[in-house]
C-alpha cells in the first residue's frame, strides 16, 4: 500500500515539476486568465471602471480638499495667541520664563509697555499723559485646542492682571477640523461600501456566466486558488483602472486648490497630491479585491 | 490500488450504496454495470470525491479519500482522469486548449504541454482536429477529446462515468476501444455503463450493482 502511495507521489512529482520557472509560468498564466476574463466581460468593463472612477473621484476630491482645509486651519491656528497683561509690579522676563515651562506653549514674546504705548499713540491721537499700559506677553500655543488649558494655567499666576484671546475663532477652527476629519472618515466608509458592492455584483455575474466552465475546471482538478485568483485580480484591476481614470478629474481639483492656496498665501500641504493619489489607488485596488473576495465566498462553491 | 470497505451512501431516506466492499488492482479494466438508479454514478463520484460516503472507507493508493480535506481534492483529481457522459468540454475553447487546460495550470512549459497534448490527441485519433471547437465535432469526437484531456497528465487511473451514454453503437465501440488501448498501457480503467453490447464484447471484469449493493463481481464477465 505504501509502495502504491510512493508510486503515485513519484508520478505526480514527475508531472508537476516545482521550481521557480514553474511558479513564474503559473503567475503568468493566472495573469493571462485575468486578462481573458476582462476581455470576456466586454463593454460592461467600461461601465464598471467609469462608475469606480466616479466614486473614487469623489473620494479623492474630498480627501484632497480635507488636506487643504486642515492646512488653512493650521495656518489660522498659528496666528492665535494669548495676550497676557501683567501687573505694574511684575517682572516681564521672569513671567515669560515661567510661562515657557508650561505644556503646549510654543513661544512667549514680551511686548514692553513703552512699545505698546508708542504703537497706540501712532494709531490714535492721544493726550500727553503717563503711560497707563502694562507690560504684555504674547503666548503662542502649539494647537488651537490647547489654548484653553494654557489660558487657565497662566491665569493662576499672581503677576497676571488680565488676559484675552480670540476664543470664538479658536473654537471655529477646532470645529472645522473636526468636521473635515469626520467627513473624510464617513466618505471612506461610503466609498468602501459602494466599490465593494459594485465589484461584488460584477464578479457574481462573471461567476454566473462561467458557472459551467468553473464546474469543469473543478472536476478536472484545477486548484481552487487557480480558479479564484483571476476573479480577485479582476476585482482589483477594476479598482486600479478606476483610480487611473479618476486621476484626470483629480488633476483639475488639485490645480484649483493650488490656486486657492496661492491666492490666500497659505502654503500648499507638502505631498498632498501624491498622498491622495496613493491612497486612492490603494483603496480602489483593496476594495476591488475585497468585493471580489466577498462574491467568491458567497457564490463560488469550489 | 482501490479499496472500498463497508461503504454506504445515503441521501435523506434513500440508500444509493449499501455496504459496498471492493478491491480494484492496479492495471485492471473494470465495468460497473446496473440499471439506472443502481448506484453506479454514486460509486464513481465517491472515487473522484464528488461525494463523501455516509460511512466506510474509500482508499486510493493507500489514502482514505473519504477523509480528504476539500483543499486536497484538486490534487487527487489531477492524479486521475475523469470522463463524463456529457463530455464537459469548454465550448468556447479549441480541442487543443481543452486538452491543455489542466496541465497549463500546473506551470508546465509550453513545449512540454505541446508534446503531451499532441501525444494524447494521437491516442484518441484527433491530431487533425486540434484547432476545431467542440461544437464542430460529432458526439464521438467530443468524447474522444474528453478522453485525451483525461490522459494528458498521465494518470494511473481513469474513471469513465457512462462514457457511451450519448453515443451511437459505432461511436460507443470506438470510444471503448480507445479506453481498452489506454488500459493496455497500464492505466487502471473503471467504466460505468448500462450498455450490454459493449460489456459483452470486451469480456472484462464486471461488477454489477443493484439497489446500491454489489450483487455480482466476475472476471471476464458479461452483462447479465
Amino acid at each position: 500500500m505504501s509502495n502504491n502511495r510512493q508510486e503515485i507521489k513519484k508520478k505526480v512529482k514527475k508531472h508537476i515539476p516545482k521550481d521557480w520557472l514553474t511558479e513564474l509560468r503559473i503567475v503568468y498564466r493566472i495573469a493571462m486568465e485575468t486578462l481573458n476574463d476582462l476581455k470576456r466581460t466586454g463593454l460592461v468593463n467600461i461601465v464598471i471602471i467609469t462608475t469606480m472612477a466616479a466614486i473614487l473621484t469623489i473620494f479623492g476630491a474630498l480627501f484632497r480638499t480635507a488636506l487643504s482645509v486642515s492646512a488653512f486651519a493650521h495656518e489660522l491656528g498659528n496666528v492665535l495667541e494669548i495676550s497676557v497683561y501683567l501687573k505694574p509690579s511684575a517682572d516681564a522676563n521672569v513671567a515669560k520664563d515661567r510661562i515657557k515651562t508650561f505644556e503646549h506653549v510654543e513661544r512667549v514674546r514680551v511686548i514692553p509697555k513703552e512699545k505698546s504705548w508708542n504703537d497706540l499713540r501712532r494709531e490714535i491721537d492721544m493726550p500727553e499723559i503717563d503711560n497707563p499700559l502694562p507690560d504684555t506677553l504674547h503666548v503662542k500655543v502649539d494647537k488651537p485646542e490647547n489654548i484653553n488649558s494654557v489660558f487657565s494655567k497662566v491665569r493662576t499666576m499672581s503677576v497676571v492682571a488680565d488676559m484675552s484671546y480670540a476664543q470664538e475663532l479658536a473654537k471655529k477652527i477646532q470645529f472645522l477640523n473636526h468636521v473635515v476629519n469626520t467627513t473624510t472618515i464617513f466618505v471612506v466608509i461610503i466609498v468602501a461600501i459602494l466599490t465593494m458592492t459594485i465589484i461584488n455584483n460584477t464578479i457574481q455575474l462573471v461567476i454566473q456566466s462561467r458557472k459551467d466552465e468553473i464546474e469543469i475546471m473543478r472536476l478536472m482538478g484545477v486548484s481552487n486558488w487557480y480558479i479564484k485568483i483571476p476573479l480577485v485580480m479582476q476585482g482589483a484591476l477594476y479598482g486600479f483602472l478606476g483610480s487611473a481614470v479618476a486621476l484626470i478629474p483629480l488633476n483639475l481639483v488639485e490645480n484649483m486648490l493650488i490656486n486657492v492656496h496661492k491666492f490666500f498665501l497659505i502654503p500648499n500641504p507638502l505631498f498632498a497630491g501624491n498622498l491622495v493619489v496613493l491612497t486612492m489607488f490603494f483603496m480602489g485596488t483593496l476594495f476591488g479585491a475585497g468585493g471580489s473576495l466577498l462574491s467568491i465566498k458567497k457564490h463560488l462553491q469550489v | 490500488m482501490i479499496q472500498l470497505r463497508s461503504v454506504t451512501k445515503k441521501y435523506k431516506n434513500a440508500y444509493a450504496l449499501k455496504n459496498v466492499n471492493l478491491d480494484i488492482l492496479s492495471g485492471e479494466f473494470v465495468f460497473v454495470v446496473g440499471a439506472s438508479g443502481a448506484g453506479k454514478s454514486t460509486l464513481m463520484k465517491l472515487l473522484y470525491k464528488e461525494e463523501t460516503p455516509t460511512s466506510g472507507t474509500v482508499m486510493i493508493g493507500g489514502i482514505n479519500i473519504a477523509n480528504l480535506p476539500p483543499e486536497k481534492v484538486p490534487n487527487l483529481r489531477r492524479c486521475m482522469g475523469i470522463v463524463f457522459q456529457d463530455y464537459k468540454l469548454l465550448q468556447n475553447q479549441s480541442v487543443y486548449d481543452n486538452v491543455a487546460y489542466v496541465i497549463r495550470t500546473l506551470g508546465i512549459s509550453t513545449k512540454e504541454i505541446n508534446a503531451r497534448v499532441q501525444g494524447a490527441l494521437k491516442v484518441v485519433g484527433l491530431s487533425d482536429k486540434m484547432r476545431a471547437k467542440p461544437t464542430e465535432l460529432s458526439g464521438g469526437e467530443q468524447q474522444r477529446v474528453s478522453i485525451a484531456r483525461a490522459i494528458v497528465n498521465g494518470p494511473p487511473l481513469l474513471i469513465a462515468d457512462e462514457p457511451t451514454g450519448n453515443l451511437d453503437p459505432k461511436n460507443s465501440m470506438e470510444v471503448m476501444q480507445i479506453l481498452d488501448q489506454i488500459n493496455q498501457r497500464g492505466i487502471t480503467v473503471i467504466v460505468s455503463t448500462h450498455d450490454s453490447a459493449i460489456v459483452n464484447h470486451f469480456r472484462k471484469r464486471v461488477i454489477t450493482l443493484e439497489n446500491g449493493e454489489v450483487i455480482r463481481d466476475i472476471q471476464a464477465g458479461t452483462y447479465e
